[in-house]
């Protein structure tokens, strides 16, 4: 029966309204609700965008199918094709986002699949994982492997010959020593583990790889490295290359041919088709013996062939060899460009034009000129062996680090993403948010972009206010901004993240922060320094171009000592609030005279813990959130503080809900009990002030939450995520109105402004079909209700009914414990339509029901709830009130005519209904029945389509589609009839009458005639349903 | 008093771990004993519903029969025509096409696995071990708000496009009164392929001593549905064997050249 109502839904939802069910939660003393139970039908809205894609850390081919591949993420899970990389969905939407490695069991390659969690690709934005993850479906259900710890997973190999066997390559902590590091294998399916290789609490498994024709062998590179908010080092003495021959049990260092002292990260394969030859990009302390080493004698020796470019930059990032499957002599090294050989490494080029940084590659198991890239910007797939490369565009992992939003309507997003830019884009447009909505405002690595609040100017950073751009959206033309060091400054220390913020009350300031605060009044041609230095000027996290380790890497992404959070309270313009990455919290509250470090106040929180935002509340000059990130300390705990007054005393708002480090917070604007915290693994809600949260996880992923906007507007929650792009909460006034008392009750319904039937009816959608596109905001009338449980047992039905209590729509009501949500669209019912040979298209358009009040009336089982629901008419319509009651009118009279031409037709049908069924067996009646039938069937060819088909083969349309058709125009448009269309309905309406008085003689002669007769051979005349009956059934 | 302590301690234990670990067929097995019972169940020939489904303010009537054994079909009714969906007559499956209003078949394929399911009724979990399928307790998870039994019901592989593949159904039951409440399974072919579609059930009402759901919300998890509402369930129906059939054609009507409305040419 399921299969059944699926068609229905396919066959019919040519235009879906999301009627969701619903949840609620609860957060009285005695009921306490949690995530689903809680939301309910408070559902997520992800928009991407997918157009600059994100990070991909790690591809997965099948065995043996070449249609399915999987794609890791930097921060935005696991995405699995079934189409050969035509186009990607979701699997791992549940669980933390950061992707080490994924891997398919070649005993169960349609089900059994691998994830290890923790991106390897050591960035300082890089995001942390939780451990293995197993799903034996493909990837519908995931089991956590009881081998947790490991903040990064790099390699997860299952042995070829005995699928319990598992080995587990642990990278691990990047901001700290542990012990969870080294090689794991298990010999029963993962349920025990055992470390069979361990070097020390730095030094971690950066890849392993197995001999395919000899499980026995295996190949292990260790890679001591550590990242701090201020430093990368990567190499020591511990890092190497290890052989084991035995399963895993003793392990050799294999280094014969490798240059003595220090080694960095070391990228390892072994040619799939000749298992002798071995690869090995190496990380070295002199540049010069940097490069790609071969043997071709399973790794008893090494030769370097090349130290190009391509092969020896930033090994933290790129080291990944692929080996073709079918020759040993092509291989691909990740990296920048990426780089080919096809000569067994002696030469290298770079493949065609893709996105930069290359991650991974994937060859297809069966042609090897068909070719997968993970790069920064997603995936691209390549049919010619990488010369011309084509991405894949329904990949919504974009990187967020900041957003801003504005007050137009719709409401635009500006934000910055990891090495893909700057954008703004809509919140909604015509046919969904499509690639094509976004604007390029900056380029490089971009981060916090703001809009002007009044002029047609936004502000856009790029990579340690290398760039401030102010760009005229008018004149399409930009000016760097950013502040210049004058006489007397010291070096100037910007963040790689580096905080810009506007002023709520001149509209034409702007603050940067470096270690200073600098302010502009006239949109940053000119600066001011507002404050002394509000870090703490810690020189020894300061010497950045000795970062990297053996390949120096000095990029400003480890700039430290600089703050990162500046922010104007928006009741007193002399209020600004400051955090930086040192920990310190600044506030002043004379516009910069004076500024008190409020840091010691804070209680409970480890010294230079990085303040991520401070939230300076609408509700108080006083009030203010602040929220610490520890992870570049390796501490994971959340840390989130409320102040009234000042700074002087803080509260810690974190209970043992949250799980993860935290990084942005956001207070409703009403009612000052209700947060939403963005952490690393996704969004918590409190509607109690932070003494209890709740992971909202409704269409909304673990994903990491950078920063968290509230549009005043319309109350939605927006937040830009690192790895899964913007996500939307729409609207989240209910939250705002669950009391105890509501939570109580069986069910509740939740008042509601009067909503607006936006008059548009613009194009859109123009994106073909493998392209991602954004869902838009539902502008349809909501009715909101908690229930206090599931409905299951009864009736439960919804009705719109007018004051007076006349039916107006009939609504599918949410069963869903917690809130629900039912939307109307504003339509009332189609007219019935005359039934002919085909479809009239037309009569599939209902009138749009007028503004004004109506009741909502729930029937569940025997009791009756009801509340009121206001809609209006456009505020920017152009239609007068004149206008609109014409509009009205016409649409009535062209739906009632509809209609009684379907009664009209109705009776025809009868009538010919009758003649034919009295026919064969009266021979008497022969002539009355030909006349009737003759007349009627005249009428009716000429009243309804009664040949042909509903696509090229229609016939003519007649009186029917020529009736529905202006019906359907003028009832589906905003404006009044035109003239040219009330001369058309004239026109019909002669038809109409005609026909109307056609019928009527025919009934008066005809069919009297033919009944007199029928009265008189004592047969039955049938009667049928009169006019009424007819248009309620 | 101490061994009624002990004994009441070991009984809440023994109570709770009955109800923390239920195994898949107890989860069923409460589930057809709220619904009517098995041997109720099982003596049922036939199902017709009849339904409505609601499309921007059009009443679209939808009428569905589905007889043991597996035949089958859905009636729906635009504008007082009536068109037939997901018709199975025992060996052939077929459609009305929407332009043309005429029959035509489904692909091989797609019949085949249709065939695989003519032992389905009146649910695919009644008699699942009969029908060669397993059913596993996958665990608890909330569904619609509530907390559910999920269990996985693996049932003979589908031909996609050629393909052997799993067809497995997820399936939640409320924990509480053992309703099912609702189901999931990945989509597995066409352009949503990948997706996972999800069905919700409600308004349990008792039709000659069996209970059965009145309204169903049917679409793609956290994405677009359709609610169907039930007007009339009906067991044991007669089954119209004519409308099964596959029509042929008896007489092609000439087409027209007029212009249409409702598609690009």
């Amino acid at each position: 029966m399921k299969k059944l109502l699926l068609l229905v839904v396919l066959l019919v939802s040519t235009n879906l309204y999301i009627n969701a069910q619903s949840n609620t939660t609860d957060q009285s003393d005695e009921i306490i609700l949690k995530g689903k139970e809680m939301f309910g039908d408070l559902s997520a809205r992800q928009i991407g965008p997918a157009l600059m894609s994100g990070r991909i850390s790690d591809l997965e081919g099948h065995p043996t199918n070449n249609r399915i591949i999987y794609a890791g993420t930097a921060g935005g899970g696991v995405w699995k094709s079934t189409n050969g990389g035509a186009s990607f969905n979701s699997i791992f939407d549940d669980y933390i986002q950061s992707i080490g490695v994924v891997t398919v069991d070649p005993h169960d390659p349609d089900n059994t699949i691998w994830v290890g969690t923790g991106e390897t690709w050591t960035r300082n934005s890089v995001s942390i994982g939780d451990g293995v993850y197993k799903s034996k479906d493909g990837g519908n259900n995931w089991t956590k492997i009881p081998l947790e710890g490991s903040e990064r997973v790099s390699s997860i190999i299952v042995h070829p010959e005995n699928k319990d066997v598992i080995y587990v390559g642990e990278l691990g902590a990047l901001w700290g020593d542990s012990k969870n590091r080294g090689v794991y294998k298990t010999t029963d399916g993962g349920q025990t583990w055992e470390n069979i290789f361990y070097v020390d609490q730095k030094t971690g498994c950066a890849d392993l790889v197995i001999d395919p024709t000899n499980p026995d062998i295996l190949y292990a590179s260790m890679w001591e490295f550590r990242r701090t908010a201020w430093s990368f080092n990567s190499g020591g003495t511990q890092s190497g290359l290890f052989k084991s021959t035995d399963g895993g049990k003793t392990w050799n260092k294999i280094h014969n041919g490798y240059p003595s002292g220090k080694l960095g990260r070391i990228a390892i394969a072994v040619a799939p088709s000749d298992s002798n030859i071995l690869y090995s990009v190496i990380e070295t302390e002199k540049a010069e013996n940097n490069g790609l080493y071969r043997s071709d004698n399973a790794g008893a020796s090494w030769k370097k062939l090349n130290g190009d470019f391509g092969l020896v930059v930033r090994p933290f990032y790129f080291s990944r060899i692929v080996v073709d499957p079918k020759n040993p002599d092509v291989l691909v090294k990740g990296g920048l460009f990426g780089s080919i050989s096809r000569d067994g490494g002696k030469t290298f080029k770079d493949p065609g034009r893709m996105h930069a940084d290359i991650h991974d590659i994937l060859f297809d198991i069966n042609d090897s000129d068909r070719m997968y890239f993970a790069t920064d910007g997603g995936v691209y797939r390549s049919w010619d062996g990488a010369n011309t490369l084509d991405m894949v565009d329904n990949l919504p992992v974009s990187q967020f680090y900041h957003l801003s939003i504005d007050n137009a309507e719709p409401y635009n997003i500006y934000g910055g993403l990891q090495d893909n830019g700057s954008w703004y884009g809509p919140s909604n447009s015509p046919g969904g948010i499509e690639a094509r909505d976004w604007n390029s405002v900056g380029y490089g690595d971009g981060f916090r972009v703001l809009k002007h609040h009044t002029k047609p100017i936004i502000y856009s950073e790029m990579q340690g206010a290398e760039n401030v751009w102010r760009y005229d959206m008018t004149l399409n033309q930009n000016k760097t901004i950013q502040p210049l060091p004058v006489k007397g400054d010291p070096k100037l220390r910007f963040n790689w993240n580096a905080p810009i913020s506007l002023s709520t009350h001149k509209p034409d300031r702007i603050y940067i922060g470096s270690q200073f605060v600098h302010m502009s009044e006239d949109m940053g041609d000119s600066w001011t320094k507002i404050s002394k230095d509000l870090t703490t000027n810690d020189k020894n996290k300061q010497n950045q171009a000795d970062s990297g380790g053996l390949s120096k890497d000095n990029s400003g992404a480890e700039n430290h000592c600089t703050i990162f959070t500046i922010n104007e309270s928006p009741i007193d313009q002399n209020v600004v609030w400051v955090g930086t990455d040192d920990g310190n919290v600044q506030v002043t509250k004379n516009g910069g005279k004076k500024w008190e470090n409020v840091t010691k106040n804070i209680t409970g929180l480890p010294a230079n813990t990085w303040c991520y935002h401070i939230e300076a509340s609408v509700h108080d000059a006083g009030m203010a959130y602040a929220v610490f990130d520890g992870h570049t300390k390796n501490d994971k705990n959340a840390y989130a503080y409320k102040t009234t007054d000042y700074g002087k005393t803080w509260t810690s708002i974190i209970s043992e809900d949250v799980k993860g480090f935290t990084r942005s917070i956001q207070e409703d604007f009403i009612n000052p009990d209700l947060l939403f915290l963005g952490t690393e693994t996704g969004l918590y809600i409190t509607i109690n002030g932070g003494k209890s949260w709740s992971k909202f996880t409704n269409n909304m992923p673990a994903t990491a939450v950078h920063h968290i906007e509230m549009h005043k507007g319309t109350n939605d929650i927006i937040m830009a995520t690192h790895g899964r792009g913007i996500i939307i909460l729409d609207d989240i006034s209910p939250l705002r109105k669950l009391t105890p008392e509501v939570l109580n009750k069986k069910l509740h319904f939740f008042d509601s402004e009067p909503y607006t039937m936006v008059e548009e009816s613009g194009f859109g959608g123009g994106s073909t079909e493998l392209q991602f596109v954004g869902p838009n905001r539902n502008r349809n009338a909501r009715i909101i209700y908690y229930l206090k449980k599931r409905h299951i047992f009864g009736k439960m039905k919804m009705e719109i009914q007018d004051l007076d209590g006349n039916l107006i729509s009939e609504l599918a009501p949410g069963k869903s414990k917690g809130i629900n949500i039912v939307t109307w669209d504003y339509m009332t019912t189609t007219p019935k339509m005359a039934k002919g040979k085909t479809f009239t298209f037309g009569g599939f358009t209902a009138p749009r029901a007028a503004a004004g009040k109506y009741k909502v009336v729930l029937t569940k089982g025997k009791e009756v709830y009801t509340t009121d629901l206001e809609i209006n008419y456009d505020q920017n319509s152009v239609i007068t009130a004149a206008e609109r009651k014409q509009h009205q009118k016409v649409t009535k009279k062209l739906y009632d005519m509809s209609e009684d031409l379907a009664y009209q037709v109705y009776e025809m049908d009868q009538m010919l209904a009758v003649a034919e069924k009295i026919s064969a067996d009266n021979p008497s009646l022969q002539k009355q029945i030909k006349e009737l039938s003759t007349a009627v069937t005249e009428l009716k060819s000429t009243s309804v389509i009664t040949t042909g088909d509903n696509y090229v083969g229609a016939a003519e349309p007649e009186l029917r589609e020529k009736l529905a058709t202006l019906y359907a125009k003028v009832a589906g448009g905003f404006e009044p009839p035109s003239s040219s269309e009330l001369e058309n309905m004239a026109l019909l309406e002669e038809r109409f009458d005609e026909g109307k008085k056609t019928l009527a003689k025919i009934k008066s002669k005809q069919w009297a005639k033919l009944s007199k007769a029928m009265e008189k051979m004592s047969l039955d005349i049938p009667t049928w349903d009169d006019k009424m009956t007819f248009l309620d059934k | 008093m101490k061994f009624i302590k002990s004994a009441c301690f070991l009984l809440l234990i023994l109570l709770s771990i009955n109800t923390n670990a239920q195994t898949a067929d107890e989860v069923i097995d409460g589930y057809y004993e709220a619904i009517g019972g098995r041997d109720a169940w099982n003596k049922v020939e036939g199902l017709k519903y009849m339904a409505k489904v609601n499309q921007g303010g059009m009443e679209i009537p939808v009428e569905m029969v589905q007889i043991k054994g597996g035949k089958s079909y859905m009636k729906i009714s635009f504008q007082g025509l009536n068109l037939m969906q997901n018709v199975f007559d025992g060996e052939t499956l077929w459609n009305t096409n929407f332009q043309t209003m005429k029959a035509e078949k489904a692909t091989t394929e797609q019949i085949e696995n249709h065939k695989l399911t003519v032992g389905d009724f009146p649910d695919p979990l009644l008699n699942y071990k009969e029908n060669g399928y397993t059913l596993e307790m996958v665990g608890t998870e909330t569904f619609d708000g509530t907390e559910a039994f999920k269990l996985k019901l693996t049932k003979k592989p589908m031909t996609i496009d050629g393909n052997k593949v799993d067809d497995v159904e997820f399936y939640f039951f409320e924990t509480e009164s053992y309703a099912l409440i609702g189901s999931e399974s990945e989509i597995m072919e066409g352009p949503m392929k990948g997706s996972v579609s999800q069905t919700k059930l409600s308004d349990y009402q008792e039709v000659d001593g069996l209970m059965l759901p009145f309204a169903i919300n049917d679409g793609v998890k956290d994405g677009p549905s359709q609610p169907i509402v039930i007007e009339k369930i009906e067991l044991n129906p007669t089954m119209d064997e004519t409308l099964l059939a596959f029509p042929v054609e008896s007489s092609t009507e000439p087409a027209e050249t007029a212009p249409a409305t409702g598609g690009n040419k």
